[in-house]
Parts: C-alpha cells; structure tokens; sequence
C-alpha cells in the first residue's frame, strides 16, 4: 500500500511533505532501537485514542494530573507506564515533570524507551495534525514489521540538561556526527538525541513541514515556500503560545 | 523567531499577534489575520473555527499558501510537547532579544517555564 497519495484531498500537498510522512510511515512500521514495529505501531494507535480519551479530558482539567484515578480509552497493546506516557504527551505535557519521567524509570520504562515513545507521539501526533487541519481523513497506520529493537544508546549520552540524558553540544561525533554539525545545535535538537534514530526521524518531517535546520538562519522567503519566513513564524508563535510553549 | 524575521526584513509587526490580537497580526505580515487565525484553530482543536478559518486562507491567500501554513502549524504542534516531555530549558535565558520577547508576552505564566527558570 503506498500512504499519504492525497488523492481526495482538494488542495495540492507538496512532493517533499508527501515524501516525509511516507518515509516515517515506513519508519514507524519497523522495529526501533527500544520497541518491536508492533509497539510502535501501538504508541501511534494510542496518539489517537488519547485525542478522544474521556480520562484525559477530565484530567487537563484537574487542578493536579493526580487528582483522581481513571482509565485510559486504549487499545490495550501497550503497558499501563507507556500508555500513560503516550496520552499525557499527547494532551497534557506541560505538567510532565522531572519525578514524573523518574516514576516511570522506576516502573520499568527506561529513559530510552521513553525518549523513543515520544519522538514517535510527536511524529504521528504532528502528521495526523497536518491532515486535520487541512480537513482529511488520517492516514491508516502502517502493518507493523516484524524483528528485534537494536538496543543502541549513544555512549557519549549524559545527564544535565533536561529530564533525560542527551548528547552533549559537542558529542555529535562517530556514529553521531550527522545529527548537527559541530557545535551548532540547540536544546530542541538535543532533546530526543538519546535515541538518535528518533531525531532523524524528527528531523526528516521538520525539514518538510517547517524548514530544514541548514535553512533555519533564512530569514526571508524560502524558494520553495509559499509564505515567507515572518508569515511561518507567526503561525508558529500563536501556535507555541496557544500551546504554553515557553521554549 | 518573529521578531527576528521582521528585522531581518526591516518590516514592523506587532507581537500581540501572537497573543490573538486579530489586527495585531495582520500588521506587516501579508494575510497575518487570516494565518493567525488559522493557527488559532489548529492549536485550539475547534473543528467548525478550524474549516472556517481554512476556508478564508484558501479563498483569500490560495492552496499554496494555506498547505505550507498547515505544515507550520502541525509542526509547531509537537515542538511544545518534546519541549515539554524532555524537560529542556532555553538555551540562554540572557540572551537579549528572548528576554525580551518573553517579558512582552509574558510567557512565564506558562507552567513549563519552570524547566527553564529553576535552571538559572
């Protein structure tokens, strides 16, 4: 099956975002460095179900996330750590706290997997978003594929900086060296690097949805823009303000 | 980000914009009412505001336009969240134009400032 083909929708998507989702599709399906393609597939199925979990809603709601106790509308292929991580991603990420990322270490769902459960939340999150607000239908998830996680974990990885360990500004070495070059790179590039497969992957839809990190200091308009750099940044403010992104 | 853009190109703009000041927005920034609300929609999840906002994008900007405002706002839509969910602080809560920005806009107000402002 070839996905994201576009072919009911009214307006013309561009080839290079049509070409990214696909890609990641692709991605998602196939086993990862910490989650079999079956998990992965998962955490993608509960990004959805998150959007109209009942518990959730009433859980952005509560003065505290840990008012009152409830149950997840789920699928039921991941554990209840993980599940929890998906949703509250998903719909409550601004009360995600330091003790909250170390409960879950306690509870079985390392660091690692969790970095890789959210690069995949954000990715399938962000790609449903793209549908949504052009009025489509979501694309039908990918037929996960079978095999084992590498279990790779950048040695160079060291706590610090935020609620996990990441690569340091100047560890983009080796194996690494692609993810920015030198030392030109930012806390929001740092952020998934424990995983570094799960930052290429951010990368690749960043670079087509918004623009390519080589392009970010282009102030104007982009060649193959049709809107200029201060009409993307305004969409992306109101969107990040809406969002409380103080980052 | 903005503000940087608008000098860059020597434009001036009004950042209430980003607060959802409608003609706010449209100050500098061609059809920046109809993309502010546009974004609004998306981030807000309110599906009848989203297809009307699209609608006006599309009739008064075109489909150019409003796809690569789509894939703006997707993205921005989970940038928040791996801010969020790693825990990251800003990289240099010093520097100049970001102090001020955030001063304008008030953005500690939001709870992940925490993440940036107990670093200091």
């Amino acid at each position: 099956m070839t996905y994201f083909e576009y072919k009911d929708c009214p307006v013309t998507i561009r080839e290079d975002i049509k070409q990214a989702h696909r890609q990641y599709w692709d991605k998602l399906a196939a086993p990862g460095c910490w989650w079999t393609g079956i998990e992965r597939a998962a955490i993608a199925q509960e990004v959805r179900n998150a959007n109209t979990c009942q518990y959730c809603a009433d859980r952005k709601q509560s003065l505290s996330p840990y008012q009152f106790e409830g149950q997840h509308h789920s699928s039921g292929v991941l554990g209840k750590i993980a599940l929890d991580a998906v949703h509250r991603i998903t719909t409550d990420q601004a009360r995600i706290t330091q003790d909250y990322v170390n409960n879950n270490t306690n509870s079985g769902l390392s660091n690692e997997a969790y970095v890789e459960l959210a690069g995949v939340v954000v990715n399938v999150f962000s790609i449903d978003e793209f549908n949504r607000a052009l009025g489509l239908d979501l694309e039908p998830l990918p037929e996960p594929v079978p095999g084992e996680p590498s279990h790779y974990r950048p040695a160079q990885a060291v706590s610090g900086t935020g609620f996990v360990p990441m690569i340091p500004a100047d560890g983009a070495t080796g194996a690494e060296s692609d993810l920015w070059s030198k030392e030109r790179t930012g806390n929001v590039l740092r952020a998934l690097s424990l995983v570094p497969d799960a930052l290429r992957e951010w990368l690749e839809v960043f670079a087509a949805q918004y623009l390519p990190i080589a392009g970010m200091t282009n102030m104007f308009k982009h060649e193959d823009r049709a809107i200029n750099r201060m009409q993307m940044e305004l969409v992306a403010s109101r969107v990040s303000a809406l969002n409380q992104c103080f980052y | 980000m903005l503000r940087a853009s608008a000098l860059t190109n020597k434009t001036q703009i009004d950042l209430a914009g980003v607060n959802g000041d409608e003609s706010a927005a449209g100050t500098g920034v061609e059809f920046g009412t109809q993309l502010m609300k546009f974004a609004e929609s998306v981030a807000t999840r309110d599906e009848s505001a989203l297809k009307a906002a699209r609608d006006e994008l599309l009739q008064v900007a075109g489909e150019a336009v409003l796809v690569d405002a789509a894939g703006v706002a997707a993205n921005f839509q989970r940038m928040v969240r791996i801010a969020d969910s790693m825990g990251i602080p800003v990289d240099d809560m010093e520097e100049g134009m970001g102090k001020q920005v955030r001063e304008e806009l008030n953005l500690e107000r939001f709870p992940s400032a925490h993440n940036s402002l107990s670093m200091g």
